[in-house]
């Protein structure tokens, strides 16, 4: 097969990435352990310039017999995924600095993930998507079990590292059977064919990605995972696997929910069971947790209930627009902010003496008193949970509203009614680490880890809060632009 | 630039401003934290003058319309009809008391204070000021944070959980009214604005009545009304005195004006089909918050009951749908902000000065205290409704208002709120007696110190309030009046349309005809009105 010069210009933005991993895996090899604070630096740049590159390249459509599409949706998603790229690698200079962890692999690993998250945007062919996992996955793999020496890290990986092969191999099994029955494995086939070949391959393919996108009752891995791995990865976990995975998912289900001979409605009634149940149990099990890491952890399988809702509310045809929309504004929006509140938890983690485990390392005593201490960092902070309770005026509230406004004109208003109430759940244990920062008196403990890459992170994903709770338009409006796929 | 809209983000700007000052610079805050509110105050004095009561004026004025959220048709869209801007001035009026009672009694985290204290504002005045369905609840729940931090930061033992308790009742029950406000928005074809969505939406029988609900608990909830009121005596007990004052004066009267401006006016079929259970549980709080009030140990808590009775009165006189009922239930809105928020001032004189709030600490301090006791009594005087304060005029235009009006069984609501008013007036008496006279057995009461001249200057412009509102009340009546005659007739017209259907239907709304109302005696301040 020879490759036409214009489809693989269109995936420039994934060369870029590419490119900017290998450079930082030769200079590493040259460099001297004392001059490695440039590579923090260099990956937020090459990210720049992968989002500039796939703003700047005119999308060119179905691309490599459509196995992959570069449309306004597959930018958008570029776009978020390059954002949360930059802010984790700010976010993952200190934290590695500050625990002597610093080498030019982590981030090699982070630009390499992005490359999968990217191609997942636009991938259009089930095996196209089966690489973006695989790429994305193996990099975080090794990241999730950078800290390996730990009994928690180790467990994390190793736990990451087995749930994410099953759920490739669901994925690639069913890809198998999808092709059994339609005789190909593009997106666009789907439609053509109908039957109990078809319907099971779909199934595991969808349990494939309910896995990766942590969706109630394939969440199990997700609080040890995220509460195992080096903090700043989990910031890039929940933001950029979520948005990737959100990202095909969204393709692959607007084909399916579309396809006649598929039974009508029968996928859209199992991913609003799905919906309601992680967002039941993402925020009932959110509760009791006394670590943020861990809170949080369960806040994002939430969150991937309401983004769920967003994508049951695609099913109905007229609601279709506004409901693709408001899934990729909620991933622009969460992953501003989910990043920031990791930022927050890194920066506040006991750090801890070579073989000792603290189990308190993200309590919430940790943020007793912050106000008076950090008054920016808590300030910061507040901002972050403000918006993950969906509280106005924030991003997360004009998400929120966006999905429900999606849910409601889909007729869906038992998910509507249940998010709405869940997500006031959510206030509850969102204004404990509120109460904690301003409410509570400090204790005494060893400083926060701040640098000023860290506070760049911070602000700009504090400001990304704000701004897109006070004037969500241009982003809005984006995202309308992107939700009108390419056929 | 338009005068309304500097006045709900001028203390916004103050509060951005004061950010950038280094917190141990605890007298510039406050004093910059004085000077936004008061300026603000004396802009939302040109409301007060531009605003044209003449019938032919338009129902909104100062009214800015400008796209906000274009994808999503919500726009910044604010205006004043007269009812708004009864509640603006309260806002602006009681924020530079407020900010100056606290001068001494904050002490710790000033600035967090006074920033807290300006986006309140903001968010308060915004509230009122919203003609757009999405821009009023981001002001409405913009309105729960810093009131969170209020009570959670600067209140008293307890605070904790009277303040989550605070943020969880009024989040969950506002949530629902979220996606109430997103239904209406789609059925009225894609906007949010207030005005258009008051022209063009047309929802079932079943629907409206369920989008009344979620609206309706929204509002209850911030009343309280009963049963929903279990948050308000812990928030109002545990917060401090600016805390508890801003919560009484303004921010129950959101839930009230609700009612008014959304709640009722957008589903009249459904608010005439559940006004009776309304005016019931309007009924049972007035009781049942006067009754309580005669337990209570707590002078904070004694008054955070009443509140719950004399909201109860707002609501039945909203229920009663007659000119009467509306105009009092609106003129009690502003008399409870003054009164109520004039006791738990003197509640924090008192606290400053012992530290306590039991009322068993005190007794006999009158002679101590002169002026603290006398103006005290004024204060109850108008909360309990003397002829002559303002108290009076509000609840006799509702009783009034309810024994004329359709309610079913009218006469009987009328007679049991009575009974509230005379139970109001023991329970408020009796805290005086308590408190103020017979023998001072305490020794730590004889060397109270008098009211100081910062507190004079608090109270003064409540008092003459107090006097002001008792004896001239039309040019507060007046502003109110188109609104309340506007939504007169939309009630009208729903029942039009209801005995269209069945034209059997009583009539249920305005006044009993004119030979039943001879029983109604007309409040001499409504002589000139029709």
């Amino acid at each position: 097969m020879n490759l036409p010069a214009g489809d693989v210009a269109a995936l420039l933005p994934i060369g870029i990435l590419m490119l900017g991993g290998l450079v930082l895996l030769m200079t590493e090899v040259f460099l001297t352990s004392g001059r490695r604070g440039y590579q923090a630096g260099l990956t937020v740049t090459v990210a720049a310039l992968a989002a500039i590159a796939a703003v700047a390249v005119p999308p060119a459509g179905r691309i490599f017999g459509g196995q992959a599409v570069v449309d306004a949706f597959s930018i958008f998603v570029t776009v978020t995924v390059c954002g949360g790229l930059a802010l984790s690698a700010l976010v993952g200079a200190p934290w590695l600095h500050a625990r002597g962890a610093e080498r030019g692999e982590f981030y090699a690993l982070l630009l390499f993930a992005a490359c999968g998250m990217c191609l997942l945007g636009s991938a259009a062919d089930l095996l196209v998507a089966f690489i973006g996992i695989e790429v994305m996955s193996l990099s975080t793999y090794a990241l999730a079990a950078w800290m390996r020496r730990g009994r928690k890290p180790a467990e994390a990986a190793f736990k990451y590292f087995l749930l994410g092969a099953f759920s490739s191999a669901l994925f690639i099994y069913g890809a198998a059977l999808v092709y059994g029955a339609t005789g190909s494995t593009l997106f666009s086939s789907i439609g053509r064919a109908s039957g109990p070949l078809l319907t099971t391959g779909l199934g595991l393919v969808g349990a494939g990605l309910a896995f990766k996108i942590a969706a109630v009752p394939f969440h199990l891995w997700t609080p040890d995972v995220y509460e195992g791995a080096p903090t700043p990865v989990t910031a890039f976990m929940a933001a950029g696997v979520k948005t990737a995975a959100f990202a095909v998912l969204t393709r692959l289900l607007v084909v399916v929910f579309a396809a006649a001979g598929l039974g009508s409605g029968t996928f859209v009634k199992v991913v609003a069971v799905l919906a309601l149940l992680t967002m039941l149990f993402g925020n009932l099990l959110a509760l009791p947790q006394r670590s943020v890491k861990r809170m949080l952890a369960y806040s994002s399988i939430a969150h991937a209930g309401y983004l769920l809702v967003g994508i049951v509310s695609a099913g109905a045809a007229g609601a279709r627009e506004g409901a693709l929309s408001s899934v990729l504004f909620y991933l622009a929006a969460y992953t501003a902010t989910v990043i920031g509140a990791f930022a927050v938890v890194g920066a506040l983690e006991r750090r801890a003496a070579p073989g000792e485990e603290p189990s308190d390392a993200w309590d919430l005593t940790r943020l007793a008193g912050l106000a008076r201490r950090r008054p920016g960092l808590a300030f910061a902070m507040a901002v972050f949970m403000i918006s993950l309770a969906g509280v106005p005026p924030s991003a997360g509230f004009i998400a929120k509203l966006l999905v429900f406004k999606a849910a409601i004109s889909a007729q869906a208003y038992g998910l509507a009614v249940v998010g709405v109430l869940t997500s006031a759940l959510g206030a509850y244990y969102y204004l404990r680490v509120v109460v904690y920062m301003y409410m509570r008196a400090p204790e005494a403990g060893d400083e926060p880890v701040l640098s000023p890459a860290l506070t760049v992170a911070l602000t700009a994903s504090a400001l990304t809060v704000v701004v897109l709770g006070v004037g969500p338009e241009s982003v809005a409006a984006l995202a309308r632009a992107a939700s009108t796929m390419a056929p | 630039m338009n005068l309304l809209t500097l006045v709900v983000f001028l203390p916004l700007a103050g509060a951005i401003a004061a950010s950038f000052f280094p917190a141990a610079e605890r007298g510039q805050h406050r004093a910059l934290a004085l000077v936004v509110s008061l300026a603000t105050f004396l802009l939302s004095l040109g409301l007060w003058f531009g605003f044209s009561s003449a019938s032919g004026a338009p129902e909104f004025q100062f009214e800015v319309n400008v796209p906000w959220i274009r994808t999503l048709g919500i726009g910044y869209h604010v205006g004043l009809d007269g009812v708004a801007l009864l509640l603006v001035m309260l806002t602006t009026a009681l924020t530079p008391i407020v900010v100056l009672s606290a001068w001494n009694a904050v002490q710790e985290r000033v600035k967090e204070f006074m920033i807290s204290m300006l986006v309140l504002e903001t968010a308060m005045i915004g509230t009122f000021a919203a003609l757009d369905l999405v821009l009023f609840y981001v002001f409405w729940e913009g309105v729960l944070i810093p009131m969170y931090l209020l009570i959670g930061i600067w209140g008293s033992d307890n605070r904790l959980y009277a303040t989550v308790k605070f943020f969880l009742y009024t989040f969950v029950a506002s949530v629902l009214m979220l996606v109430a406000i997103i239904y209406v928005g789609g059925q009225a074809g894609g906007t949010f604005d207030y005005v258009q969505i008051r022209q063009s939406l047309h929802v079932s029988g079943s629907a409206q009545r369920w989008l009344f609900l979620a609206f309706a608990v929204a509002f209850a909830v911030k009343v309280p009304m009963f049963p929903f009121h279990t948050w308000l005596p812990d928030a109002h007990t545990e917060a401090p005195t600016a805390g508890s004052v801003i919560l009484a004066g303004v921010l129950l009267k959101m839930g009230t004006f609700g009612f008014f401006r959304y709640a009722m006016p957008l589903f009249p079929e459904a608010a005439l089909h559940y006004r009776s259970a309304i005016a019931a549980l309007a009924l049972v709080g007035i009781v049942y918050g006067a009754l309580m009030c005669f337990v209570q140990k707590d002078m904070k808590r004694l008054v955070a009951y009443s509140s719950v009775s004399h909201l109860g009165f707002v609501m039945l006189g909203l229920m009663a749908l007659t000119a009467e009922g509306l105009t009092g239930g609106v003129y009690q809105m502003l008399n409870h902000g003054v009164s109520t928020g004039a006791l738990f001032l003197m509640v924090g004189i008192l606290y400053e000065r012992r530290h306590t709030r039991l009322i068993s600490e005190y007794g006999g301090i009158a002679r101590q205290v002169p002026w603290i006791a006398a103006t005290f009594v004024i204060v109850t005087l108008s909360s309990i409704g003397l002829p002559g304060t303002n108290g009076f005029v509000g609840e006799f235009l509702i009783l009034s208002g309810t024994w004329v009006g359709r309610l079913a069984r009218a006469p009987w609501f009328s007679a049991v709120a009575a009974t509230g008013v005379i139970l109001g007036a023991v329970y408020m008496l009796v805290l005086v007696e308590r408190v103020f006279f017979g023998p001072m057995n305490n020794p730590k009461n004889a060397k109270l110190p008098d009211l100081s001249l910062r507190e004079w200057v608090v109270l003064a412009p409540l008092l003459i309030l107090i006097g002001v509102m008792g004896l001239v009340p039309q040019p507060f009546l007046d502003p109110a009046k188109p609104a309340v005659d506007r939504l007169l007739a939309r009630f009208a017209a729903a029942e039009q349309r209801l005995r269209e259907q069945d034209p059997a239907r009583p009539p249920t709304t305005g006044s009993q005809p004119p030979g039943f109302a001879a029983t109604g005696a007309q409040s001499p301040a409504l002589a000139g009105r029709d």
